[in-house]
């Protein structure tokens, strides 16, 4: 084509520049200052001092870093073990179109358009001590005994998991009710003509035909465990006690509540560190699926 | 009902209606499950008309009086009026430009060759890997300095870069599938290059945008963090960060608090039903992708 004319190479530096510029300044430059910013002790006033490692062995140290490390891999586990269970029996009854699947569809992605903080907040209702939901429930049915204040020290981050659950759980219906559709008819006939049927069939013929799909629910489930911040921040603040903290809230908290933007911009880092692992532990789990592929 | 048909079935034929029951009973727990997932929602949508009263006393019953001046007393006495103008301003205006922006873009990146190339599409794919939160406290910093801190801009440019790749990969994907000879012909007749992007460029793309333009409606329109980071004034506050704080301050009001939630989920529920297969599609492949 006769477009690689003079004016293109204007046309294209033009057309690009918008795009990679705005691209630049709110995502790139960011994460490099944080990363400048998180060897200096600063309160967002006055100048800052530089203190060179000291907010990295100060995060170390901190126990509330552990837990909230601890509870985002909570989080990664409750997901490839909640939301891809469920996604997956849900996904293999429903595959075939028609009204009933076509509601069962609806109705689970239906949380995934909705807002976290109304999410959240439902969640808040259903889970309150003296006027949840949830614990009239357990009342009519006669279990009084089961009733507790949920949102609590000790119980709160495993009720975080039911929303998190609740919330995500449509969108890998849809990527697996998509990966069953892609098998080929051919490979139900031949697993007929061989005698396959009900469970046996699925463990030997369907679910292989989809592990890469599998895999790559696993993946998405372990970056969307670092994107929770919303609804534990509305839920719980990451309390009580600091006991439902992820390493989101941690950083909220530690920055915009105390002004030290020196040791946000530290944990900041430190997010996008333990991301890029996470990511490695992903590309890893990717390698065995093209190989399995093979 | 499902099951008493397949109870009758299976009455007559032994190993086929053996399974037809086992289908019911599947078809019955996928039900209950259904219903389970959307009693949440069932639940708000009915307590927002309800009296604080009845609130406490019966939690799971129909409203007895439906109080729709819990809808206009929320729209009224807190600034959920005005939340819903911002973020209706943040949204279309991050969206405007994600579209005008990624569109270009993609037109180079489809449709020219240059050295430079696969350096912008390896940049767009490292920037994905950034999780969104790592970038709150340094954009923070950065907005205050140029104050831009409590204005539409601290929200519409975050919403747009992180709506940028999804669609660049997107636009750039389905621009490479329309064959060249239109774009030529038009060239021969002596169009520039701004003339092609916009009179064949922009309307032959239309099929693609539908994905880009709910992956950003949604994101923006849902937003909670940058909001909540980058904008004290009342005046500006979006939607989800004025409800927040309207449950903070009218925390006993429950009927109030719940119409002013049901506000906020009515926009995305009816583009939703309106454009599921769309929805879902794009939601997926912006999963997938990102």
């Amino acid at each position: 084509m006769q477009l690689k004319a003079l004016s293109s190479r204007k046309f294209i530096i033009m057309g690009l520049l918008p795009a990679i510029a705005v691209y630049a300044i709110f995502v790139f430059v960011p994460v490099v200052w944080s990363g400048y910013y998180g060897f200096f002790n600063w309160s967002g006033i006055g100048a800052a001092r530089f203190i060179g490692f000291d907010n990295y062995t100060e995060i170390f140290r901190d126990p509330i870093f552990w837990t909230a490390l601890r509870n985002n891999i909570i989080f990664v586990l409750a997901s490839v073990f909640g939301q891809i269970p469920i996604a997956l029996i849900v996904a293999i009854l429903v595959q075939k179109d028609g009204k009933r699947s076509w509601f069962m569809r609806t109705a689970v992605f239906m949380p995934m358009v909705l807002s976290t903080v109304v999410i959240g907040m439902i969640w808040q209702y259903i889970y309150h001590p003296q006027i949840g939901i949830l614990n009239f429930l357990l009342e009519w049915l006669g279990l009084e005994s089961w009733q507790r204040v949920w949102l609590s020290e000790d119980y709160g981050i495993y009720a975080l998991i039911p929303p998190l659950i609740w919330s995500f759980v449509g969108l890998y219906l849809i990527i697996f009710i998509a990966a069953l559709q892609n098998i080929p008819g051919e490979i139900h006939d031949a697993a007929q003509l061989d005698g396959a049927t009900g469970v046996r069939k699925i463990v030997a013929v369907t679910l292989p035909m989809i592990k890469g799909t599998i895999l790559v629910a696993v993946v998405l489930c372990i970056s969307g465990s670092l994107k929770s911040f919303d609804l534990v921040y509305i839920m719980t603040r990451g309390g009580p006690a600091h006991a439902t903290e992820l390493l989101a809230t941690y950083m909220y908290n530690s920055t915009f509540t105390s002004y030290r933007y020196g040791f946000g911009s530290a944990i900041s880092t430190t997010i996008v560190l333990v991301s890029l692992v996470l990511i490695g532990i992903s590309q890893w789990l990717m390698s065995i699926k093209s190989k399995s592929n093979q | 009902m499902a099951q008493a048909t397949t109870a009758g079935a299976a009455a007559g034929d032994s190993t086929g209606g053996l399974r037809k029951l086992r289908g019911g009973v599947f078809w019955t727990l996928l039900l209950i499950y259904g219903i389970l997932t959307l009693y949440p929602l069932y639940w708000l949508f009915l307590s927002s008309f309800k009296s604080n009263a009845e609130f406490f006393n019966s939690p799971f019953g129909l409203p007895q009086e439906w109080l729709w001046q819990n809808f206009t007393n929320a729209w009224e006495s807190s600034n959920i009026g005005r939340a819903f103008g911002n973020s209706l301003i943040a949204t279309m205006g991050a969206l405007v430009i994600t579209l005008f922006i990624s569109l270009l873009a993609s037109f180079i990146l489809a449709r020219f060759r240059f050295r430079w190339k696969g350096v912008v599409m390896t940049f767009f794919v490292i920037g994905m890997l950034i999780p969104i939160h790592s970038t709150l406290v340094p954009l923070f910093i950065m907005m205050k300095q140029i104050a831009m801190l409590n204005t539409y801009w601290a929200l519409i440019f975050p919403y747009t870069a992180f709506a940028l790749p999804t669609a660049i990969f997107v636009l750039t994907a389905y621009l490479a599938t329309i064959p060249k000879d239109l774009e030529e012909a038009a060239f021969m007749d002596g169009s520039g290059l701004w003339g092609i992007f916009f009179r064949i460029m922009i309307p032959m793309s239309l099929p693609a945008l539908s994905t880009v333009i709910i992956l950003s409606f949604l994101h923006s329109w849902n937003d909670f963090s940058f909001a909540l980071v980058f904008i004290t004034s009342s005046t500006l506050k979006t939607l989800p960060l004025a409800i927040s704080n309207f449950a903070d301050g009218y925390q006993t009001d429950y009927g109030l608090t719940l119409a002013a939630m049901t506000i906020a989920v009515i926009p995305t529920i009816v583009m939703y039903l309106a454009f599921q297969e769309q929805v879902m599609k794009g939601m997926t492949a912006g999963a997938v992708k990102g």
